[in-house]
């Protein structure tokens, strides 16, 4: 009883925080048109904080130059669980255009934090953004916050 | 009085209740529009693996060739494949693609519609939307009316057009008009295929000023056209198709050119298994390594295991000119790579 009405506020109340970790800001471009009227991502009960302490999923853009090595990992710490990370665009994945020889990024994002979902494209179109973080986010926030409960129990 | 009227008529209204009570986007978010660059799609079969596609991609490893393993029947395919976690939906390999039908295609302008035309013509003409600037110089060119403006761009109507060549004529833009010759694609793709060969062998054969190129100089130099041009001919007798077939793809050409220096080579054989398509192989009892200029992909993976610096790359573009003596040359100018140099210092 307690548990699913735990999911259903879950699921209607998604926080973000998101994370440039040195990209080129295309994809928090594209993150800032979903705040506008035509897609407006509060309908669906999405909020963006840019603070890793209310968030419940951590968006993360750009390829990790080296200062945000250690600050990725600091800011994934700070989230409370249930938490989900979702990349991007190309540059968390692979490095994209910034990925070149003797360039200084350290992508992909999963190998510092854990990484649930990964939006391809560069940048990713708004509806792809926030057709995959409808997609995965609820469902994962409510499978690990009872996998959560479940190891406190 | 009537205006709060009309206010008050608009609670009643179902559209209001139902965007009250579901308060959601409509589905019309989901939309692109017609100019939008999804990932490109690839048609194996028209690929001549002359690896334009992994050159021009700005970001690494979002465009790869590829070959398939052969087969007791056929060789194996080579073709390129989209990585979509690194492509950055630019269409630099849909554009630079020399292959007549395209192997990349990335927006609507690359197919090539077959219509049914009455006139018999070796050429259609079509109009490349990346380059079109919308002057409408072509549709005040046109005798019959045949170019319509279709949701904001510019098209052919194939049913229409006589295939005078006009439009060709009066297009301000380079290679925004198109007349493609659609009856011999496959001989196209062998003189394309001939012509990268040729200008690759000659790259190679002038090994030694490419080795003392310094890292900041391009290494330019001239190929007589005449030569590649009787070979193509050869191919296909028919001079104006070979013109512009040649002229089309030289201008566009923009490959890698492995050079391999066995003075250099310590035989480690490092790069054996790095080669995706296994071209290089050892042969022990001339203890040289040996690599297959036929199934070699130009992906430059064996410049990267290199530990000496005995593979070197160079990135070759080309420009097909008149010299002073009125004769036709292909232009040539070569970078290099600084990474092998640096390697062997």
């Amino acid at each position: 009883m307690f548990n699913s009405l735990k999911d259903i506020v879950r699921k209607s109340s998604i926080h973000v925080c998101l994370v440039n970790c040195g990209g080129c800001n295309g994809c928090d471009i594209e993150v800032v048109a979903l705040l506008s009227p035509k897609y407006d991502l509060e309908q669906y009960g999405i909020y963006f904080h840019n603070n890793p302490r209310e968030a419940d999923v951590i968006l993360v853009t750009g390829p990790v130059t080296d200062q945000w090595v250690d600050n990725l990992r600091r800011i994934y710490a700070k989230a409370p669980e249930p938490k989900i990370v979702v990349t991007l665009g190309a540059c968390p994945q692979t490095g994209g255009v910034f990925g070149q020889e003797g360039g200084r990024v350290n992508a992909p994002v999963s190998d510092f934090i854990p990484v649930d979902a990964a939006v391809p494209g560069c940048p990713p179109r708004p509806d792809e953004i926030l057709a995959a973080v409808l997609a995965v986010v609820p469902g994962a926030i409510a499978a690990k916050g009872r996998a959560q409960d479940k190891g406190e129990d | 009085m009537t205006s709060l009227i009309w206010y008050l008529y608009d609670f009643a209204r179902k559209a209001w209740v139902d965007g009250f009570l579901d308060a959601k986007s409509k589905e019309e978010i989901l939309d692109k529009p017609d100019r939008f660059r999804d990932f490109p799609v690839v048609i194996k079969e028209n690929c001549i693996g002359c690896g334009s596609c992994t050159a021009s991609c700005p970001s690494p490893g979002g465009v790869r060739l590829v070959r398939d393993e052969d087969t007791a029947e056929a060789e194996g395919l080579i073709y390129p494949v989209i990585d979509t976690a690194a492509c950055i939906r630019c269409g630099f390999c849909a554009e630079v693609c020399p292959s007549t039908p395209k192997t990349l295609e990335c927006g609507e302008n690359h197919f090539i519609q077959e219509e049914f035309n009455i006139i018999p013509s070796k050429r259609k003409y079509i109009i490349d939307d990346y380059l079109c600037i919308k002057c409408d110089k072509c549709v005040d060119a046109c005798e019959v009316g045949a170019i319509e403006e279709i949701d904001g761009r510019n098209v052919v109507n194939q049913a229409k057009c006589i295939s005078c060549g006009k439009c060709l004529d009066a297009c301000p833009v380079k290679g925004a008009m198109k007349g493609v010759y659609v009856n011999n694609l496959e001989e196209q793709k062998k003189i394309i295929k001939m012509t990268v060969d040729t200008l690759e062998k000659y790259i190679e054969s002038k090994k030694d000023d490419l080795d003392n190129l310094p890292d900041d100089k391009l290494y330019l130099a001239e190929i007589k056209f005449k030569p590649i041009y009787d070979k193509a001919l050869t191919i296909l007798n028919d001079e104006e198709v070979v013109y512009e077939v040649l002229e089309d793809a030289i201008n566009r050409l923009n490959i890698r050119v492995i050079i391999w220096d066995s003075d250099e080579c310590k035989k480690c054989q490092l790069c054996i298994p790095d080669c995706p398509t296994g071209a290089i192989s050892f042969d022990s009892e001339k203890d040289t390594i040996v690599r297959d200029d036929n199934k070699c992909l130009r992906c430059s993976i064996c410049y990267q295991s290199c530990p000496f610096g005995a593979i070197n790359y160079f990135l070759a573009k080309f420009n097909l000119d008149v010299d002073k003596c009125g004769e036709k040359v292909i232009h040539i100018s070569v970078k290099t790579s600084p990474l092998a140099k640096a390697r062997r210092r």
